[in-house]
């Protein structure tokens, strides 16, 4: 059996917004079939770093590499050469965002295929067979006539998922995924991210529901101040951290649960 | 009332309808394509301040104004009098035409500005992320998206200029309100004949309201609880 090869590494990031350093030189590797969980307070960087991999905050230095597409900018700009290599490499990932975003002109349906159709020029029939494949994955295949204005935010954000997994992605990024949604509709979106744990998806996922990244990750990664401040299995990162920060992190979160 | 004369009149003042519908859809269009221009300079610096100026001018000063300096102040122009479009700035039609591409530009680049800021960060940046060129974002989903939240506000701008093709009876053109003049200062019979002009202007305006009624269910649907 061979080894899983490398589906996303990230090396040497920083990001500055002004003054205000975010990222301080971060290194993360993803292969195939990882779930890695990222945790941190809010501002340690954890939602810029997921931002950086498609680039949609451009880095100040570091590489980005996803499948065999790779970009290393400087002074946080993209030459056209680079944007174009970022586009590949952005169709070969998913991205799924703390408010959905979906194209409130399309109907549901119109979303999943939007990419497939615009962007990879796949035949429409094949498009559409696969985008009501995973409708029916998320739960949603009655809906996808709908318009996106009529749906929950659970609902949208599942929308979402399946518009992410159209793309056929490497990997796929969750930024937050449950944190604008009403606690009652949690539940169903973390399901569905789940069962894609189960099948065996790569997955970077910034998350504040720490239950949740205990159970489905297989990694977890504790960012503070902008540095990776703590790393391993949710066994070592839950059950036994080294780093005090994490320590106090953690105990304030369950804490708050309880 | 004398139903045989507001009938003549009628007819007489329908023949200077397809002049009316001429400038107003022509000065439509051209605005149009105009207020894309402006609104693509305003993406430089520069650009944005001339654009700025643009619409300052031609928003602040009166349509009527601008049609007589166009009309009766080019000429004054010597370059322009021996120009080589001095065949056209010489005729009234092309002068008023002129005077409300140019001034309708200057409204409906305002109004397609407020619908590209309307259009939320976070479609485009859903776009964006999914491999789509800066090109088809704008395709796809900007220009969609602010062409929908522009409909109301357009709407308004399309009924002002078929009016506003009235002013343009000043400069002896015969559209509906200049053969409503003619006839009036004939017959002394202003009310009967100016009441006639202002049904045709309303009905256009009923018109064009029931067409963008139309577009906005047909764009928008989500918006008036309906499914496709």
């Amino acid at each position: 059996m061979s080894l899983p090869s490398t589906a996303l590494s990230i090396a040497g990031l920083r990001k500055s917004f002004g003054s205000n350093e975010v990222l301080r030189g971060i290194d993360l590797v993803a292969k195939d079939g990882d779930v890695i969980s990222l945790i941190g307070a809010s501002g340690s960087g954890k939602s810029t770093l997921l931002r950086c991999i498609p680039m949609l905050e451009i880095p100040d230095v570091g590489t980005v590499s996803v499948g065999e597409d790779s970009l290393s900018p400087t002074g946080g700009r993209l030459s056209r050469a680079q944007l174009a290599v970022a586009r590949q490499m952005r169709g070969h990932l998913g991205f799924v965002f703390q408010n959905f975003n979906l194209w409130p002109h399309r109907t549901v349906l119109q979303n999943v295929i939007e990419a497939p159709l615009f962007v990879q020029s796949r035949p429409r029939a094949e498009a559409v067979e696969e985008a009501t494949a995973l409708l029916e994955k998320v739960g949603l295949a009655e809906k996808r006539d709908a318009w996106p204005a009529h749906l929950s935010g659970g609902q949208q954000q599942r929308v979402a998922i399946a518009r992410a997994l159209a793309q056929r992605p490497r990997a796929i990024l969750f930024d937050e995924p449950t944190s604008a949604l009403d606690p009652e509709l949690v539940g169903e979106v973390l399901k569905v991210i789940r069962a894609l744990a189960a099948e065996g998806r790569t997955m970077l996922i910034v998350t504040h529901e720490m239950g949740f990244a205990r159970e489905v990750s297989s990694r977890v990664v504790f960012l503070h101040q902008g540095l990776i401040e703590e790393a391993g299995t949710p066994g070592q990162v839950f059950g036994n951290p080294a780093s005090e920060r994490c320590r106090a992190f953690l105990s304030g979160h369950f804490d708050r649960n309880r | 009332m004398d139903f045989a004369f507001l009938s003549s009149i009628f007819t007489q003042l329908l023949k200077g309808l397809p002049l009316t519908l001429n400038l107003g859809v022509l000065a439509l269009v051209g605005g149009f394509c105009l207020s894309l221009i402006l609104n693509l300079m305003r993406t430089t610096r520069v650009g944005n301040a001339l654009a700025s100026a643009y619409v300052f001018v031609f928003r602040g000063t009166p349509l009527l104004i601008q049609i007589f300096m166009i009309y009766y102040g080019l000429a004054g122009f010597g370059f322009i009098r021996h120009g080589f479009l001095w065949p056209f700035l010489r005729e009234p039609y092309w002068c008023g035409l002129l005077a409300l591409i140019l001034n309708d530009a200057a409204y409906t680049s305002e109004i397609l500005r407020g619908g590209l800021r309307a259009v939320p960060r976070g479609a485009v940046e859903a776009g964006r992320v999914s491999g789509m060129t800066r090109l088809t974002v704008m395709r796809r989903i900007t220009l969609p998206i602010a062409v929908r939240q522009a409909l109301p506000a357009y709407s308004n701008e399309v009924i002002s200029i078929l009016k506003s093709t009235a002013l343009v009876s000043t400069i002896t053109l015969m559209e509906v309100t200049g053969i409503a003049r003619a006839a009036a200062s004939e017959t002394w019979r202003a009310v009967e004949i100016f009441l006639c002009a202002a049904a045709i202007y309303l009905a256009l305006s009923l018109v064009v309201t029931r067409l963008s009624a139309w577009a906005e269910r047909r764009l928008s649907p989500w918006q008036f609880g309906e499914t496709p």
